[in-house]
């Protein structure tokens, strides 16, 4: 900087002493760093009125006198300046600004200086983002903010993480962040069908003074996401592609070793028994997890132009992704085309559109969680085969496996009841003949009458069909230089279809357990957005102000069909049932009016004020209660531009900063219908049958609340940016404490009023955490770079007030596999609960020790917490919860000439899960009898059932390489014979280190099977993990 | 439509810009008051006697309760009601067990009942969901005509009354609601009130229903003789009013609109018949209208593994007392020899027992479930008679109890009827209808009952037990004011 400054002076001491000289013509061509031109910059002589811009290649040409300055400048880029002494031609190369602190930032309803922000605003600019091997965007920001937690919930392939930012602030199952798309409110499902080789950038607001701009829905922070647009030049192809293989985690704790368990049989009784030796002899050694987790292929396509003249710019995009994820039979694909233009029709007024259509289709993973498949143990065959069919009893059931053939998917009740000789300890006899002769019920083998697992997955095509539609209009004017006006249309269009078939082999239950389902949705979003806005700087002050209507109009559709009644598999759609099982329809509409302001003052860049106000009505609310006001102020003091720090050479930024603000949430928790008309007591069509005849009813749906409001949460959130040692040191601490009340929840009700839950405003919740970002960017010369990057979250969630429901006990409330969580103030919303685990019964006092391969006992005991000498209710406490404490992150960027190489650590600590997994595949649900001994066993009063002990509850915490990857930019020489403009060459790896906790059992220790808070964070199996390895190719021309 | 073309004059071109503006502010026209399309409100509705009717089908809508064909166990699904009934009424008595521990029942068989069994939770709620809807009916009835306003409300009533017969006899004392109440008022949703009260609102109920302008002219809604059967069996199970139960019970028998089915078969498989008093109505063509136990009653085609099958003390009670209503009542399981299942309600064909026809889908049943019939009628006047006493003679309770043995091929003259051979005849008739438990309960000989039963199969019932526990997770949400029975 002082370098520059005393330049300037040289030069305009020289232009003083100068008398007129000779003009001459200089050219010459301006790159980036990349050697690409760049097109528009301005090209100025100091002190005169000559000026020019680059030309599409870069070039420019001017007229100048020897020692005249001129000056290089361009938006993003340093600036410039070169002394002419004779040279004609002049070749600039411009850096690319990294100062992130003159980063502009996406605020909501506008952009701002990052320097002169007071609330918590993450960007991350998508620099290789599309590089790492994922099928959706949300995916890839995994360990890239602070205060961002995003859980691969579920590792089927195209299925949505978890997102939650600083915690979770309200009860309703919809704690994730408001999306929002070049400005526009869509839906978090829109998140499916953006291509990451369209994104520009993210910015995510954090604080409820950020958020509030968004008013009724920023309660959970926002992410924004902006798309590429045009840039001036000549048209620039480009073409992105990856292409990955992908495997899904083994759990080693799950791979029951079969051959094992016989060996300790033996040690233990001296021989097998008889159904032993009968899973002895089929065994067909079947790796069950990896015949399930057979891997995929992932690969993307991305070919896009972009460039514009200087008043019309465009951004043309067409995607292809594939994702054969890491289970049998799931896989994602996606298409999606983008067009993005803007043009000056004069100079005060602009207009711009955007339309993307998309398309995607996923193949579900048809069982119902992973644990449904793997609890087959190994010695079960896939199909029959020529030997194992000679231990099908054909007779048994009624003769159901009498047609059984080579081929067939083996069904484990096949090889059941086989009677042997009375007192055979062996099923052969002397001569090795098979003794065993079916009967209607003998020796069994089977422990579970489930269908096999392929056949789960194999006879059954469940599809999820998405085609999208985002369209966008603007106009933009002018009416003095100060104040414009800014009016866009949106338009957002889904249907969703779903499809399932389930074949006629696809369930024990053969032809009669068929069926087919279609169930089609769409909605419509009309958002009407339309501000004024006013910039301002004059002398020291600078005011950025906007006020302005936004509207929304949302509409839902909905028809669903399904039948049943096949008898072959031929028409595997709804057509080819005999029988209508179920046909509904239905829709809605729900409208959205606001109004908002908002200020933003600076002051010599050193005194940040910003204030801003939202007001929202909204159709879901009763009469009374439609409208909600969500304010935030907020301020700043830039120290490190007080004079007494100028000297400071150390100190590039130092700024406080303090934010107030309230959000609110209005996702309500319910059927699609009361969800919008909660204020109504709601009747649907029913019906009965009278005397044989269907009769139409109508049937009360829900408990009508005319009083229920926004869920308001009050945010204050003090933090500080700096910057050292000219930012080779940068950050940001932040500490928010976020009060959520009035919060909308299903509650559960007495049953006695005729239903199970109403929703209601109740409680307080409190998330208070910090957040700290540090980066480094310890070396920085042309050969050699290294920069990191380390991230650190930490949220404590506590339920402050709980009304009547304090200390509810909830549960899944699924028959005999039951999970409870409780409840309870100044715990966090939701803890899980259950008795604590003291010892497994002794093996002498065990009924049947080797029932099953591999089981466990279903009943174990419990301590006695309360010393009463039984096990009750009583003795029942918290055994952990489902949030993390810390989650963090840690990357390093390294380039060494034209290679680069990075890596990002990530992981999570704290969080407890509750795995039913084990119940499943370890089988201590033991249902034909009590498995101990009630004649010998001791201390009976203290057994309780397996599963609702603290065995079940397991560290969720875990370390991740998340990603690893090395590219190579190939240099100019080579390109340019190419004719390519530029070529970079790309290997990234995924998650190729994940160490989970000793007691982890489990492939995934993010999933979590419900989302509702009160029942959060509960496992039926997940599905895996995914490591990925990828080649990609990035060209340019 | 807008032509963007660079404009004449500068006035030309903000018109142009501002019409766009305005535009778009009408776009999103902003009505925040919209009136939902795919419901009606309760506001608008029961303006005239066919909504109301329709508020009273709605009723019976919650009798059928849900076919626990879907969902996470079906348990997710709050009222299964009547489907899952049988793990209560048969299955927690010596008359059924599960084919080999299906969920279905095990609790129920073994006498291992938690406040946490689905069932117990199910069943709860179920019979509160038709509570409200009849409180629903109740409170709407100020547009019906006045012809009609009599039978609507007697017609409520009496289901009213049927879910708190139910509740009362399986749960003891619960809470008492007799209109719509809102999530807020805990008190009345959470506090138990004593039987004596339950039963005082049962009785008000039915003496409406009974004085009412119902008749006999439907099978699976109510009528007149449902009133007076279900009166008739509150009155015995008080063990009060047996002259009034009786003379109830002769209404019904000297109406004309009753008679035995001469083929035993026939009362299950050919629906609203002559016999059946009140009968729950389902249809297998629609998932809705469908249940679901028929299927729970097979092996391994319903959701669990076989439930509902005889106990060898069931089937030895047919082979001393069933005369030829066995075959009618169950059969060897084709699959597990030595196990029987019920086949009342087969949703499947099986020539052997004379079923000829089934449903598409045997998870998608049709059979109406039979709440009673004639010959309960029949024997309950032989109860009545009997007044609790242990034996009877009298010639009118002979001639209802001959009745029903002489189907069964039992004809041989009755002379005395002690307390005994009445269980052991409604034990045999009406096996796997649900009344085994509740039986037991009423003559007093329950724990009596079901304590040998129990120690001969190794199962360990407790005199607590004859009271289903509380569920669990409507105490947990109960601020403590919902208490648990005893022994749980």
């Amino acid at each position: 900087m002082i370098l520059k400054k005393k330049l300037i002076l040289v030069a305009v001491l020289m232009i003083s002493i100068q008398l007129v000289a000779q003009d001459f013509a200089v050219t010459g061509t301006v790159t980036g760093e990349d050697n690409l031109p760049i097109p528009g910059v301005n090209v100025v002589v100091l002190n005169t009125t000559r000026g020019t811009q680059t030309d599409f290649d870069g070039n420019y040409s001017i007229n100048v006198s020897d020692s005249e300055v001129l000056q290089f400048s361009y938006l993003g880029y340093g600036t410039q300046t070169v002394i002419v002494s004779g040279q004609t031609t002049i070749n600039i190369i411009l850096q690319e600004d990294t100062s992130e602190l003159d980063e502009v930032v996406v605020i909501g309803y506008g952009t701002q200086r990052k320097s002169l922000l007071t609330g918590a605003i993450s960007k991350v600019v998508n620099e290789d983002l599309d590089q790492i091997a994922v099928s959706r965007v949300d995916e890839a920001l995994i360990g890239q903010v602070s205060g961002v937690n995003i859980r691969n919930s579920e590792g089927e392939a195209g299925s949505a993480p978890t997102i939650r930012i600083r915690g979770v602030g309200s009860i309703t199952s919809n704690n994730g962040p408001l999306v929002v798309v070049d400005g526009a409110v869509v839906g978090s499902d829109f998140l499916t069908n953006i291509d990451m080789n369209n994104v520009e950038s993210f910015e995510v607001l954090k604080d409820a003074a950020s958020a509030a701009i968004f008013g009724s829905r920023g309660s959970n922070g926002v992410i924004q996401i902006t798309t590429k647009q045009g840039k001036e030049g000549k048209a620039r192809f480009t073409y992105n592609t990856f292409t990955g293989f992908k495997e899904g985690r083994r759990s080693d704790a799950y791979d029951i070793d079969f051959e094992g368990e016989l060996q300790r049989e033996i040690d233990i009784t001296g021989g097998l028994s008889l159904g032993s030796q009968m899973r002895q002899l089929i065994n067909a050694k079947n790796d069950w997890q990896g015949i399930i987790l057979n891997g995929g292929a992932i690969q993307s396509h991305s070919l896009g132009v972009r460039g514009g003249t200087k008043k019309t710019k465009y951004n043309v995009n067409l995607s292809y992704v594939s994702d054969d994820g890491v289970l049998l039979t799931d896989s994602f694909e996606r298409y999606q085309a983008q067009a993005k233009i803007d043009t000056e029709v004069t100079d005060r007024f602009k207009i711009g559109a955007s339309f993307t259509p998309s398309f995607s289709k996923r193949r579900r993973f048809s069982a119902t969680g992973l644990y449904d498949v793997i609890r087959q143990p190994s010695w079960v065959p896939a199909r029959l085969d020529e030997t194992n069919i000679n231990f099908v009893n054909r007779i048994r059931d009624g003769g159901r496996y009498a047609d059984a053939q080579v081929g067939d998917y083996v069904l484990q009740r096949m090889f059941d009841d086989w009677a042997f000789p009375d007192g055979a300890t062996s099923i052969f006899d002397a001569n090795g003949n098979f003794l065993g002769v079916p009967v209607g019920s003998g020796t069994d083998v089977s422990n579970t009458s489930n269908i096999n697992p392929l056949a789960k997955l194999l006879e059954r095509e469940r599809f999820e069909d998405r085609h999208k539609f985002f369209g966008r209009l603007y106009a933009d004017y002018k009416f003095t230089d100060d104040l414009s006006f800014r009016s866009s249309f949106t338009t957002t269009y889904e249907n969703r279809i779903n499809t399932d078939y389930q074949g006629i082999n696809e369930s024990r239950n053969g032809a009669a357990g068929a069926n087919s389902s279609y169930d089609t949705r769409s909605r419509w979003a009309l958002i009407s957005d339309n501000i004024l806005s006013f910039n301002k700087t004059f002398g020291k002050h600078e005011i950025n102000a906007i006020a302005g209507i936004s509207l929304e109009h949302r509409f839902f559709e909905e028809s669903q069909i399904e039948t049943s009644g096949f008898t072959s598999d031929l028409i595997p759609n709804v057509g080819g049932g005999s029988i209508i099982n179920q046909g509904t329809a239905f829709d809605y509409e729900n409208f959205l009016n606001a109004f908002l302001g908002r200020i933003i003052y600076s002051y010599d860049n050193k005194y940040l004020f910003n204030a801003s106000i939202r007001r929202d009505g909204s159709s879901i609310f009763g009469r009374d209660v439609k409208y909600g006001n969500f304010p935030a102020v907020s301020a700043g003091w830039v120290v490190s531009n007080e004079e007494f720090l100028e000297n400071a050479d150390w100190l590039n930024q130092l700024k406080f900063r303090v934010s107030y603000g309230i959000t609110g949430t209005n996702d309500l928790d319910g059927d699609f219908l009361t969800e919008n008309y909660p204020s109504l007591a709601l009747l649907q069509p029913s019906s009965a049958v009278v005397d044989g005849t269907i009769t139409n009813a109508f049937d009360p749906v829900n408990i009508p609340n005319v009083l229920l409001q926004w869920e308001r949460s009050e945010e204050i959130n003090p933090g500080v940016d700096f910057g050292f040692f000219n930012n080779a040191l940068s950050g940001s601490f932040d500490y928010y404490k976020r009060t959520s009340d009035e919060l909308l929840l299903d509650n559960p009700v007495a049953g006695t009023t005729g239903f199970t839950s109403a929703l209601v405003n109740l409680g307080t919740v409190e998330n208070e955490g910090f957040e700290v970002e540090l980066r480094g960017r310890f070396v920085n010369t042309e050969k050699f770079r290294w920069g990191a990057t380390l991230i650190g979250s930490h949220n404590e969630n506590t339920l402050v007030d709980f009304g009547d429901s304090n200390g509810q006990v909830v549960n899944t409330n699924d028959g005999s596999r039951l999970v409870e969580w409780i409840n309870l103030e100044g715990q966090p919303i939701s803890s899980f609960y259950g008795y604590v685990f003291d010892r497994e019964i002794a093996f002498e006092d065990l009924r049947d020790p080797f029932r099953q391969i591999g089981a466990k006992t279903q009943f174990v005991y419990a301590k006695d917490l309360n010393g009463d000498g039984l096990i009750d209710e009583d003795d029942k406490t918290i055994l952990g919860d489902p949030y993390p404490d810390l989650i963090w992150s840690f990357g390093n960027d390294l380039k060494f000439g034209n290679l680069d190489f990075s890596f990002l650590f990530q992981g999570s600590h704290g969080a407890k899960t509750y795995n039913l997994g084990d119940q499943y595949v370890f089988d201590f649900f033991n249902s034909n009898t009590v498995d101990f001994n009630p004649a010998t066993a001791p201390d009976q009063e203290f057994l309780v059932q397996r599963i609702f002990t603290s065995q079940l509850v397991q560290n969720a915490g875990y370390l991740a390489l998340r990603t690893v990857s090395l590219g190579y930019n190939f240099p100019s020489k080579v390109t340019e014979q190419l004719n390519l403009t530029s070529l970079r060459l790309y290997a990234t790896g995924q998650n190729l280190l994940f160490i989970t906790a000793d007691d982890y059992t489990g492939w995934n220790p993010e999933h979590v099977r419900e989302l509702t808070p009160l029942t959060f964070g509960y496992q039926r199996g997940g599905t895996a993990i995914q490591r990925t390895i990828t080649l990609g190719l990035n060209v340019e021309f | 439509m807008l032509n963007f073309n660079r404009p004449k004059t500068k006035l030309m071109n903000r018109i142009k810009i501002y019409s766009i503006f305005i535009l778009a502010l009408f776009i999103g026209s902003c009505d925040l008051e919209p009136v939902p399309t795919s419901a009606t409100t309760v506001d608008n509705f029961f303006s005239d006697d066919d909504e109301i009717t329709a508020g009273i089908i709605n009723i019976y809508n919650a009798l059928q309760g849900s076919n626990p064909l879907e969902g996470d166990g079906g348990f997710n699904n709050p009222f299964l009601g009547i489907q899952i009934e049988y793990q209560m009424a048969e299955t927690l008595s010596d008359n059924s067990r599960t084919k080999s521990g299906s969920p279905q029942g095990f609790d129920f068989e073994t006498f291992t009942v938690t406040p946490e069994t689905a069932a117990v939770i199910t069943y709860y709620r179920s019979m509160y969901r038709i509570i409200f809807t009849a409180n629903v009916v109740l409170e709407n009835l100020a547009n019906a005509s006045s012809e009609n306003v009599n039978r609507f409300e007697a017609e409520a009533r009496f289901l009213r009354a049927y879910a708190y017969f139910n509740l009362v006899r399986f749960y003891g004392d619960v809470p008492l609601i007799d209109r719509v109440i809102g999530p807020e008022e805990t008190e009345i949703a959470f506090t138990r009130v004593d039987e004596g009260q339950i039963y005082d609102l049962i009785v008000d109920d039915l003496q409406f229903a009974v004085a009412s302008d119902l008749d006999n002219g439907f099978r699976t809604r109510a009528s007149k003789a449902a009133a007076q059967t279900f009166l008739a069996k509150v009155y015995m199970t008080l063990g009060i009013n047996y002259l009034e139960a009786q003379r109830l019970l002769e209404d019904v028998i000297d109406s004309g609109d009753y008679s035995l089915e001469a083929n035993f078969l026939d009362i299950f498989y050919r629906e609203a018949n002559d016999e059946t008093i009140f009968a729950i109505g389902f249809d297998d063509t629609v998932v809705d209208d469908s249940q679901g136990f028929s299927a729970e009653f097979l092996d391994a085609v319903g959701r669990g593994t076989g439930s509902n099958y005889a106990t060898d003390e069931l089937v030895a009670a047919f082979e001393a007392y069933g005369g030829n209503r066995g075959q009618y009542s169950y059969r060897p399981d084709p699959g597990n020899p030595g196990k029987w299942q019920n086949v009342k309600f087969l949703p499947i064909i099986d020539e052997n027992v004379g079923v000829t026809s089934a449903p598409a889908n045997p998870r998608i049943a049709g059979n109406d479930w039979i709440v009673t019939r004639y010959a309960d009628v029949l024997l309950l006047h032989v109860e009545s008679i009997m007044a609790g006493g242990l034996s009877t003679s009298a010639p009118a309770a002979i001639e209802s109890f001959q009745m029903v043995r002489d189907r069964a091929g039992l004809t041989d003259p009755v002379t005395e009827i002690t307390q005994e051979d009445l269980l052991n005849e409604r034990r045999v008739e009406l096996a796997f209808e649900n009344h085994r438990f509740v039986d037991l309960k009423r003559f007093g000989v329950a724990q009596e009952v079901l304590s040998a039963f129990s120690a001969a199969n190794n199962h360990d019932f407790q005199a607590f037990e004859l009271l289903l526990p509380i569920p669990a997770a409507e105490i947990a949400i109960s601020q403590g004011l919902l208490t648990q029975n005893p022994g749980y």
